[in-house]
């Protein structure tokens, strides 16, 4: 214990003064987003008089044509997003409450989703930031607010699970800091491609692009995994390293690492690709696990077992240095990711548990259901997208409706197979277990 | 006494050494089995009613604190700068207690993993 965590906070330290000079370079969340009080409506002007957190400073705003005089709160602490292209400056777009009020539904809402999420992480490495996230946001949170929040409940989860399945003898701490190192570089280039995409395509630009990834890595990863899992299960379930990793092995290439838990010795040059893709996809997707897992898998030569706990080990570093820059700008609720929390720190430990009980290939069947109907609820999206970059004849309305309600049923209905599958399986492997306990210790009193 | 045993454990190495890994249990099962017979302690793990019960009232405490105090902890804890310390420190902090609490919860509830 005390070695995995002088072992993490050395990790963190440089991590979080990277943080620091990664905010002066002006990362993290956008300039024209505006934190603090409006203390005055004027409603013949249609402006209002803003005070902003932190540096007090005062700044007179204007409504833009769509807005109400109603949703102006005053002295309440809100966000304001700036518009661009108003031809005068201090024009906003839209104004959100930073802080939701807490009713009972909403809270219950937050603890069933940090339950699952929880189980779903500690088992497969990864998992819930893709429909916390949205249904946070569904519950009138900000969208910023919604990923800095998650961002802040994901490390201490990660951190948790990590430890656990460390204590399994299950996460190779060597191959996680090596390849969490690796992935922060690859998120710096993933904030610079949505950058990139968002400047020269707009928002519906940037949204095409967010599915399209997803689609694609979900559907062919995802599809990979499940057709290697279903080939395992039918074979008895021994898993074997894959020809690939076996190859990428063979390449001596300076410096080589040996990573004792993973049972691997490659070259860096192969760990650093898969950490980075890491990375990328998680500033974009915000799920890197997706491609981590997988990666370390057929790539690396990391069993499925040791794969998904290291990546909670990369989850834990990722998410501490994304909570430190969120916390920069003052984005965190931390209500909401405590109570997050409360119960994703209890499912985190119970799936780790649960993978002392499985077979190999199960934690391959989880990823790839998970994958595949997260990719259903992304792939049924792209047409709306399509119809706002005019690149597609507009369609009805209630058939969108419908798309955005399939699109958030199947992140439900993945959440709740994973789920499902899990318990399923663990207690499965529980009764075997105590069913051969009991049978040893039929036969020795016999 | 000791030599029955010495013995036992002799003849599970050689079973396990010869790949009988079942006839090795077999016999440390056994084993274990007459020395639970035997010892006035039970060999069953006890469950860690007082730890959970400790780390729970902490744990709910601090919860208690924050909500009680919403308001003030969310504008402290918004301010943005230095103070990402805050959220990020209370996040560790939860995840110590809260963690432990969780962890004794499902040993009491008999939920531990498989050795």
């Amino acid at each position: 214990m005390k070695k995995l965590l002088i072992i993490l906070m050395f990790a963190l330290l440089p991590l979080s003064l990277f943080a620091h000079s990664a905010m002066a370079a002006g990362d993290g969340p956008s300039k024209d987003m505006l934190k603090g009080i409006i203390t005055e409506v004027n409603a013949a002007e249609r402006t209002v008089v803003f005070e902003k957190d932190g540096t007090k400073e005062i700044v007179v705003l204007a409504m833009n044509e769509k807005m109400q005089l109603e949703d102006m709160k005053l002295n309440q602490k809100v966000l304001i997003n700036l518009d661009k292209h108003a031809e005068a400056g201090n024009v906003m777009k839209d104004v959100s409450v930073m802080f939701m009020d807490m009713n009972a539904s909403k809270l219950i809402a937050l603890l069933v989703i940090g339950a699952v999420g929880g189980l779903l992480s500690g088992f497969i490495g990864s998992g819930g930031a893709f429909v916390m996230t949205p249904a946070m946001m569904s519950l009138g949170v900000p969208g910023a607010v919604a990923v800095a929040s998650n961002m802040c409940h994901k490390f201490p989860k990660a951190m948790v699970g990590a430890y656990k399945r460390w204590k399994y003898g299950q996460a190779d701490i060597k191959l996680g800091l090596v390849m969490a190192s690796t992935a922060v570089i690859g998120v710096q280039i993933g904030i610079k491609i949505q950058k990139y995409v968002l400047a020269q395509f707009g928002g519906a630009g940037s949204n095409l692009y967010i599915s399209a990834v997803f689609m694609v890595v979900l559907v062919f990863v995802g599809g990979y995994v499940f057709y290697d899992a279903w080939k395992l299960a039918k074979g008895g379930g021994k898993e074997t390293v894959s020809k690939l990793a076996l190859r990428m092995q063979k390449i001596q290439l300076a410096p080589m690492m040996h990573f004792k838990t993973a049972k691997v010795t490659i070259s860096a040059w192969i760990t650093i690709p898969v950490g980075l893709l890491t990375g990328m996809l998680a500033a974009t997707i915000a799920v890197g696990g997706f491609i981590g897992v997988p990666g370390m898998i057929y790539v690396i030569g990391a069993s499925a077992v040791v794969a998904s706990a290291t990546e909670l080990i990369i989850a834990f570093v990722m998410g501490a240095w994304g909570s430190v820059q969120w916390g920069l700008s003052g984005l965190i609720d931390i209500r909401l990711a405590l109570l997050l929390l409360a119960t994703s720190l209890i499912g985190v430990q119970l799936g780790a548990l649960g993978t002392t009980y499985v077979k190999d290939y199960i934690i391959k069947i989880v990823m790839a259901t998970t994958m595949l109907i997260v990719a259903v609820s992304r792939g049924v999206k792209i047409p709306g997208y399509l119809i706002d970059l005019e690149l597609m004849n507009p369609i009805q309305e209630n058939t969108l409706a419908l798309l955005e309600g399939i699109s958030f049923w199947s992140l439900v209905a993945a959440l709740g197979s994973a789920a499902l599958i899990i318990i399923v399986a663990m207690v499965k492997g529980m009764t075997a277990d105590s069913r051969s306990k009991k049978a040893v210790l039929g036969v020795s009193n016999g | 006494m000791m030599t029955t045993s010495f013995d036992k454990n002799m003849s599970a190495v050689a079973f396990a050494e010869a790949g009988e890994h079942d006839t090795a249990r077999q016999i440390l099962g056994e084993n274990a089995a007459k020395q639970h017979g035997k010892s006035p302690a039970p060999a069953a793990k006890k469950k860690p009613y007082l730890k959970t019960i400790i780390f729970g009232t902490i744990s709910l405490s601090a919860y208690y604190m924050l909500f009680t105090n919403e308001k003030l902890v969310t504008e402290i804890f918004t301010m943005g700068g230095w103070r990402w310390v805050y959220p990020v420190g209370a996040a560790f902090f939860f995840s110590f207690i809260h963690g432990a609490f969780a962890s004794n919860l499902l040993s009491t509830l008999g939920l531990e993993a498989k050795k």
